[in-house]
């Protein structure tokens, strides 16, 4: 339809052009009283399966946009049987908003960890789940988050796991390993033995292998340490760095293995 | 006398002002004033790490935020030296073009409304949901997508979707029909808007306005083709160009824009179904392999150099010209990113295309502008 041309044209015909597009908006109205583009929420939810799997409704023509939820990134479930206590999941929120927590049934000297949530900062960006090797954290579809006080808005753990028992449908993604992962180095020298690499690894790939002790020198001092260093099961790490944080001399770091 | 519209205004679209000087109903000087929103996004990047920083770019311009990522992720690429395989770049392409339908019709609803028109603004918002939808189904998320990633993008695309996404295509051409039978089939928007907020070609070079707002001047600039990114090279579209640069030419230019997104979706979706592959570059270095995305805060020590950059993309987001800038100096997170915003440069220039109108023409020329006060401010 082109627009008319001069002014005159314009106002000869000014009934019709008022009329049209109020026809156009009463067919839209008619089409809409059989075939409602809105649902009856809360009666009716757009995971619903039946909305799933067949049909969005626009005004006239069914669409089948179903499936939109597949993916969907709501709040997160967790599984804290087999958390592994990585930290993965804290360190790679832009927001800050896991904290690890302790839960129960932990060994006591080094209590098992899980993320708890906060959703008041939390931006559903998916880092967590993508970055946790075990796959227990996980983005559910649930998105209904309202809470009357401030301090509900912080999921522990063990609330996560009860979304989790919901078995909610979960974000299927889960983005493959890089095929060349750097791996945890020693700096040897530096190393004193100490074993706390070994006791925070979250996975236990880390074990301490004797080395011997140098033999003494004339005029030199053999310096004071336990003779063992860590070796690292490239398979079984997690590549979460725990190591390299508790590390109290820095003598570990990512690199290659030649 | 110096009026203020906004703050808080409905003609606003957001959280800016503009004072008007007028004259009776006769607008004699302009000065827009912008800053409102700003979040200092430029400057939180400088310590988040590059994917990290992703997340900020969905909030940079909350009705275009595939447009932002792509345009963020495109420099840190450069910069980073990382190829994205080519079923990536595809997908780039499809989802920004959904994208830009999706902000059209945003605007079409926003602008009409401005214009009084409510029944529009409903088609609008209905019909942008549709698009949202298939943007939901492969990113997770309706406004916020979090889905591209330095070489590549997060995830495929779902079974089936193709399909939906054709069908939502078919759909959306007859929509564009009505969309016009109710504004340019109706004497009332014509004399609403013809001839109004006028912007010469000459003028938008001058004042660096981009987007619609030029292609609607008559001047035949658009990035895709121009200085193609992602896979617009393999695309075959038209540039949409209007004569008169008025309120009416920037209506006709989207929508004419809109047709061709519809189109080059079309071809991105043949091309995605014929070519399986991967869509997340291999070898990427260990702190940007999506797993592990923003390990690298937080004390850790990588005792490592990696090579340096520079990055610069300029990409044809809804509204105009986009461009970053992002500089790598071998760390984890870039030194510094630089956007620069086609609507802060469109909205600037408000003097030149209000002076000598009415008062109560303001809202249809500054709806026509297609505002988005998150990406002015950033």
């Amino acid at each position: 339809m082109s627009p008319p041309e001069t002014e005159a044209e314009r106002s000869n015909s000014s009934v019709l052009w008022v009329a049209k597009p109020l026809a156009t908006a009463a067919r839209q109205f008619v089409k809409s009283l059989w075939r409602p583009s809105t649902i009856v929420y809360p009666f009716e939810r757009l995971e619903d399966p039946k909305f799933r799997t067949e049909v969005r409704v626009a005004a006239g023509k069914p669409i089948g946009v179903g499936a939109v939820w597949d993916n969907y990134r709501g709040v997160h479930a967790l599984n804290i049987d087999t958390c592994i206590s990585c930290n993965l999941c804290a360190f790679s929120c832009p927001d800050l908003c896991i904290d690890m927590v302790t839960v129960p049934g932990g060994d006591p000297k080094h209590p098992k960890k899980c993320p708890q949530i906060d959703y008041g900062k939390c931006s559903y960006c998916g880092f967590c789940s993508d970055a946790c090797p075990e796959g227990c954290l996980t983005m559910t579809t649930r998105y209904e988050l309202s809470v009357t006080k401030r301090a509900e808005m912080v999921y522990a753990p063990e609330r996560l796991h009860e979304v989790y028992k919901t078995k909610l449908p979960m974000s299927p993604i889960r983005v493959e390993r890089p095929q060349n992962e750097d791996s945890i180095l020693l700096d040897a020298p530096l190393c004193i033995g100490c074993n706390a690499c070994a006791r925070d690894c979250p996975t236990k790939c880390i074990t301490m292998l004797d080395i011997p002790k140098p033999a003494a020198k004339p005029g030199e001092k053999i310096p004071k340490r336990i003779w063992k260093e860590p070796v690292v099961n490239d398979s079984d790490c997690v590549r979460c760095g725990t190591c390299i944080s508790v590390c109290p001399k820095e003598c570990l770091f990512w690199g290659t293995h030649r | 006398m110096w009026i203020n519209m906004g703050p808080q205004h409905p003609m606003t679209h957001g959280l800016w002002n503009l004072r008007v000087r007028i004259d009776g109903e006769l607008i004699l000087d302009v000065d827009p004033e912008m800053g409102y929103l700003h979040r200092g996004i430029e400057k939180i990047s400088e310590d988040r790490h590059y994917n990290e920083i992703i997340t900020l770019m969905d909030r940079t311009c909350y009705v275009a935020g595939m447009a932002w990522e792509t345009l963020f992720v495109l420099g840190a690429e450069q910069a980073l030296h990382v190829t994205p395989p080519e079923r990536a770049e595809w997908i780039r392409v499809l989802s920004e073009e959904i994208q830009r339908l999706g902000s059209h019709i945003m605007w079409y609803a926003a602008f009409v409304q401005d214009l009084g028109l409510m029944s529009p603004f409903l088609y609008g918002m209905r019909d942008r949901d549709l698009l949202l939808d298939l943007l939901q189904s492969y990113t997770g998320a309706r406004m916020t997508y979090e889905y591209n990633r330095v070489g590549g993008v997060r995830n495929d695309l779902p079974s089936g979707f193709t399909d939906r996404a054709r069908k939502v295509c078919d759909w959306l051409e007859d929509r564009f029909r009505e969309y016009d039978a109710l504004c340019l089939g109706s004497a009332i928007f014509h004399k609403r808007c013809d001839g109004l907020g006028v912007l010469k070609a000459a003028d938008c070079v001058r004042l660096g306005v981009t987007g619609p707002m030029l292609r609607s001047a008559g001047v035949k600039r658009d990035l895709r083709k121009d200085r193609p990114y992602s896979a617009y090279d393999r695309v075959d579209f038209d540039v949409a160009v209007a004569e008169g640069g008025d309120v009416t030419g920037r209506y006709l230019v989207r929508m004419e824009e809109m047709r061709q997104s519809v189109r080059i979706v079309r071809q991105a979706l043949d091309w995605l179904d014929r070519n399986p592959g991967p869509c997340l570059a291999e070898n990427l270095p260990r702190w940007l392999g999506a797993p592990y995305a923003p390990v690298g805060r937080e004390g850790y020590l990588l005792r490592r150099n990696y090579p340096k950059g520079l990055g610069f993309s300029a990409i044809e987001e809804p509204h105009g010209e986009a461009l970053a800038y992002v500089v790598n100096e071998g760390v984890e997170h870039p030194y510094r990113v630089k956007l620069k915003s086609p609507i802060f440069v469109n909205l600037s220039a408000a003097k030149e295309y209000l002076v000598g109108y009415r008062v109560a023409d303001i809202p249809p020329i500054m709806g026509s502008v297609d505002i988005c006060v998150g990406e002015v401010d950033r």
